[in-house]
C-alpha cells in the first residue's frame, strides 16, 4: 500500500440519475446509474450480457429488471438487487477508468466515494459493506461535502447539490459537517419528472408518455421563468406521432422545486453565525445535475432577496464536480488515513 | 498581504483540509448510531414473530394452518351471509348536494359510492403483524398545518421514512402511502392500504391549536366524537376526501362495532404512551393529550387497525423550533416504531399462546 508507484486514486460520484468517474490517470467518465438484468432466457439470448449498465440498460429496458439503485437517494435496505446494483455500477466505472478487475497485478485502489446525503445519513454502513472488495481503500462522503472539498469552499459557504432523487444542502464552517449543518429535500429531478409527467397526462389525456421521455424532455428543454419559446414534443397518440406543446407544464414542473429550495436556504442561513451570514449568503454554490436547469440560479437567487439578497454560483462543470471533489480527498488523504480505511 | 501573510493563510487552509479530512475517515470508522445498533440487533436476534415461529414451529404451523382455515371459512361465510353475519357499513351514494350543503370546504370530484370496509371476525384477526402502511399526512399542494417556515407535508414524510427505516430494520414490511411531495388524496391512501392488505395503518400528522389549547401529543383511532375541537381537526383533515362530516357519521354507525375498533385502540395506547415517554425528556412543556377518536377519514375505510398520530404540534414555538432538527424528528420516529413494535410484540404472543 506504500508504493505510492502502484497506487491509482479515483473520485466517483454515485447519483441517483448519473455517476460519474474521475481518476488520478486522468480519466473521467459518466454513466447513468441504472442497471439491468435480463428477465428472461429470452432477454439473455437477444442481449448476449448478464447485465447491462448505463444509457444501455434504459434503451433495453423492456427486456430487463431495470434498477435505479439511489432512488430518492437512498438504497432501499433490504433490497438485494439495488445493492448488487450499486456494486455493478461502481466495478463498471473502475472499469471504465481502466482498472481491470480480474487482473492479478494492478494497481491499489483508494476510492473516495460521494452519496446524496440522504444515503450517507441512513445507509452508510451498508454502502460500504456492499463497496467494499472491489476497491482496496475505500472512504465514503456525503456529496456536498465533496463538493465543497473540491472547490475549497470549506468556510462560508453553502452548498446547494440539486440532483435527480434529492436536494441537499450543507453549510460550511470550517470542520466536518454535522446533521445540524444539513438538510435533505426531495424536490429535485425527479419531483419535476412526477409533476411533468401527471401534467402532461392531464393536459393531454390522448397522449402516450413515460417518465423517462418527460426526463429527455426536461434535461433537453427545462427552464425556469420566461420562455424563451414555444416548447413542443412529438408523442404518439393512439399510434400517431402528434405534436403537442408542453411549454407551460414544462415550466410548472420546473418551477416546483424553486419554493422549497429557496424556503430550505432561507431556513439555514440565519443558523449561520450572525457576523458570518452575508458571507455566507454571498457564496451558496449549487451543483448536481438539475441545477443546470436554465433560469434556476437567478431564480434562486432572488428567493434570497427577503433577507438582503445573496449570490448564487453555479460550479463550472456540475456533471464532474462530486466525482472532482472525491478525487481531490483521495489525493490527499495520507496513507494512514487509507490504511485505516482499508477494504 | 505580505508573502508571509499568505503562507500563512496557505497552511491555515492546508491545517483545515487535514483537519476534515481526519474527521471524514472518523466519520467512515463509526459505528451506527445508537437506534440503528438496536434494530440491527432486534434483527439478528429475529422479531418475535419470527422466534416464535423457531421455537414452536410444529405447533404455530397448527396453529396458523387452523387459522388460515378458519380465515378461508370466515370469508366464505362473509361472502355469502347477509347483514347479520357481517355488521358492514353500506352506505346510500352520497348525493352531490348533500356534500356541498354540509360543508363549506372544497369537495373534489365526489366520489358516487364508498368502499365499505369488510368486517373482521375476532377469531381470525390476529394473524400477526407484518406488513405496515405509513402514511406521511398532506403533500404536493397540500401543505397541511403551518409555520412560518415549516409545512406539516414536509415534516410528516421525513418522520414517515425514518419511521420506514426502522420498522424494516425491525423485520416488518413497508409500504408508504406517498414516496415524495405530491397530491395524495385520503380515498387513494386507503385504497393503497386495502388493496395491499396490510396489517396495520399509521397515518403521521402534526397537530396545530388555535388560542390557548394547550399544544401536546395525541393519537386517534376511529370513532365518533361530539368535542367541536376534534370537529374541526377531523374536518381539517378529511378535507380532500369528498365526504362531509354528515355521511361519515351514517359510515361510522355500522364500523363501530367492529372488531379492528378494539385493535386500533389498543395500537394507539402502545403508540400514545411511547411517544409521550419518549418526548417528555426532550419537550418537558408537551401535554398527553392522550388517545382519542374522531371521525377521520383515512380511519374509517381501512380494513385494518389504524391509528393516526399527531405526533408534535406545529403552532407551539419550541415544539416548531425542535421539528426543524433531524435528531428530533429521529426521536419521533423511534417512539412511533417503539409503539408499533410493542403492539406487534403483544399480538404475536396472543399468537404464540393459541388464541
Amino acid at each position: 500500500m506504500t508504493d505510492r508507484q502502484k497506487v491509482l486514486n479515483v473520485g466517483i460520484d454515485l447519483g441517483t440519475s448519473r455517476s460519474a468517474i474521475s481518476a488520478s490517470n486522468g480519466q473521467r467518465h459518466v454513466v447513468e446509474s441504472y442497471v439491468g438484468w435480463p428477465v428472461d432466457m429470452v432477454a439473455r439470448k437477444v442481449l448476449k450480457r448478464s447485465v447491462l449498465i448505463g444509457s444501455d440498460a434504459v434503451e433495453n429496458r423492456t427486456m430487463l429488471d431495470l434498477h435505479r439503485p439511489l432512488e430518492r437517494g437512498l438504497v432501499k435496505e433490504g433490497s438485494k438487487k439495488d445493492l448488487d446494483a450499486v456494486r455493478q455500477l461502481l466495478n463498471h466505472l473502475l472499469e471504465l477508468a481502466g482498472i481491470d478487475l480480474e487482473a492479478k497485478k494492478r494497481p491499489s485502489v483508494r476510492a473516495v466515494v460521494g452519496v446524496p446525503a440522504e444515503a450517507m445519513r441512513v445507509n452508510k454502513q451498508q454502502l460500504r459493506s456492499t463497496l467494499e472488495g472491489a476497491v482496496d481503500s475505500l472512504m465514503i462522503v456525503s456529496e456536498p461535502f465533496a463538493v465543497a472539498y473540491g472547490l475549497d469552499a470549506l468556510l462560508h459557504s453553502l452548498i446547494v447539490d440539486i440532483g435527480a432523487g434529492t436536494s441537499d444542502f450543507c453549510i460550511m464552517r470550517g470542520h466536518f459537517p454535522t446533521e445540524e449543518d444539513q438538510r435533505t429535500l426531495v424536490a429535485a429531478g425527479d419531483s419535476i419528472d412526477e409533476n411533468l409527467l401527471k401534467l402532461v397526462q392531464e393536459h393531454h389525456p390522448e397522449a402516450q408518455v413515460s417518465v423517462y421521455m418527460v426526463r429527455e424532455w426536461k434535461e433537453k428543454h427545462g427552464f425556469v421563468g420566461k420562455p424563451q419559446g414555444r416548447v413542443k414534443v412529438t408523442v404518439p397518440v393512439k399510434g400517431t406521432p402528434t405534436e403537442i406543446d408542453i411549454t407551460d407544464d414544462l415550466r410548472s414542473a420546473c418551477e416546483s422545486i424553486v419554493e422549497p429550495l429557496v424556503e430550505t436556504m432561507l431556513d439555514l442561513l440565519p443558523r449561520v453565525d450572525p457576523e458570518f451570514q452575508a458571507k455566507v449568503r454571498n457564496n451558496v454554490i449549487l451543483s448536481g445535475g438539475c441545477s443546470l436547469l436554465s433560469g434556476l440560479r437567478p431564480a434562486l437567487q432572488d428567493g434570497l432577496d427577503p433577507i438582503g439578497g445573496g449570490n448564487i454560483q453555479s460550479v463550472k462543470d456540475a456533471v464532474f464536480a462530486g466525482a472532482e471533489g472525491c478525487l481531490a480527498i483521495a489525493l490527499d488523504a495520507e496513507d494512514e488515513d487509507w490504511d485505516r480505511l482499508v477494504s | 498581504m505580505t508573502a508571509k501573510d499568505g503562507e500563512d493563510t496557505a497552511t491555515a487552509n492546508r491545517r483545515q483540509r487535514r483537519h476534515m479530512l481526519r474527521a471524514a475517515v472518523a466519520d467512515n470508522m463509526a459505528k451506527p448510531r445508537d437506534p440503528r445498533v438496536r434494530s440491527k440487533h432486534a434483527r439478528a436476534t429475529a422479531p418475535a414473530s419470527t422466534r416464535a415461529a423457531g421455537k414452536r414451529g410444529t405447533i404455530l404451523a397448527g396453529i396458523a394452518l387452523s387459522l388460515v382455515a378458519v380465515t378461508a371459512g370466515a370469508l366464505m361465510l362473509r361472502r355469502e351471509a347477509g347483514p347479520d353475519m357481517a355488521p358492514v357499513a353500506t352506505p346510500s351514494p352520497v348525493a352531490p348536494g348533500v356534500a356541498a350543503s354540509s360543508s363549506s370546504l372544497p369537495s373534489p370530484a365526489v366520489p358516487q359510492t364508498f368502499e365499505a370496509p369488510a368486517a373482521v371476525d375476532r377469531s381470525v384477526f390476529p394473524l400477526a403483524v407484518r406488513r405496515v402502511v405509513v402514511d406521511a399526512g398532506h403533500g404536493g399542494a397540500d401543505h397541511g398545518a403551518s409555520a412560518s417556515d415549516l409545512a406539516e407535508k414536509d415534516i410528516t414524510f421525513d418522520i414517515a421514512t425514518r419511521l420506514q427505516q426502522r420498522l424494516e430494520d425491525g423485520g416488518f414490511e413497508v409500504l408508504m402511502t406517498r414516496e415524495g411531495d405530491h397530491h395524495l388524496s385520503l380515498r387513494e391512501r386507503v385504497q393503497m392500504a386495502n388493496a395491499n392488505h396490510a396489517d396495520l395503518f399509521i397515518s403521521v400528522h402534526v397537530n396545530w391549536f388555535d388560542g390557548t389549547s394547550v399544544p401536546g401529543i395525541e393519537t386517534y383511532y376511529l370513532g365518533a366524537t361530539e368535542d367541536p375541537e376534534l370537529m374541526a381537526l377531523a374536518q381539517r383533515e378529511n378535507r380532500e376526501s369528498g365526504y362531509s362530516l354528515g355521511d361519515l357519521r351514517q359510515l361510522l354507525d355500522g364500523v363501530y362495532a367492529d372488531f379492528r375498533q378494539d385493535e386500533s385502540r389498543r395500537l394507539a395506547g402502545k403508540v400514545q404512551r411511547s411517544l409521550y415517554r419518549s418526548l417528555l425528556p426532550v419537550s418537558p412543556e408537551l401535554r398527553d393529550r392522550g388517545v382519542k377518536t374522531a371521525p377521520f377519514v383515512v380511519l374509517v375505510a381501512t380494513e385494518m387497525p389504524a391509528i393516526l398520530a399527531e405526533v408534535s404540534c406545529l403552532s407551539d414555538r419550541r415544539e416548531a423550533e425542535r421539528l426543524k432538527r433531524p435528531r428530533y424528528r429521529d426521536h419521533i420516529a423511534e417512539a412511533l416504531f417503539e409503539g408499533i413494535r410493542a403492539y406487534a410484540r403483544d399480538i404475536n404472543q396472543t399468537i404464540e399462546k393459541g388464541t
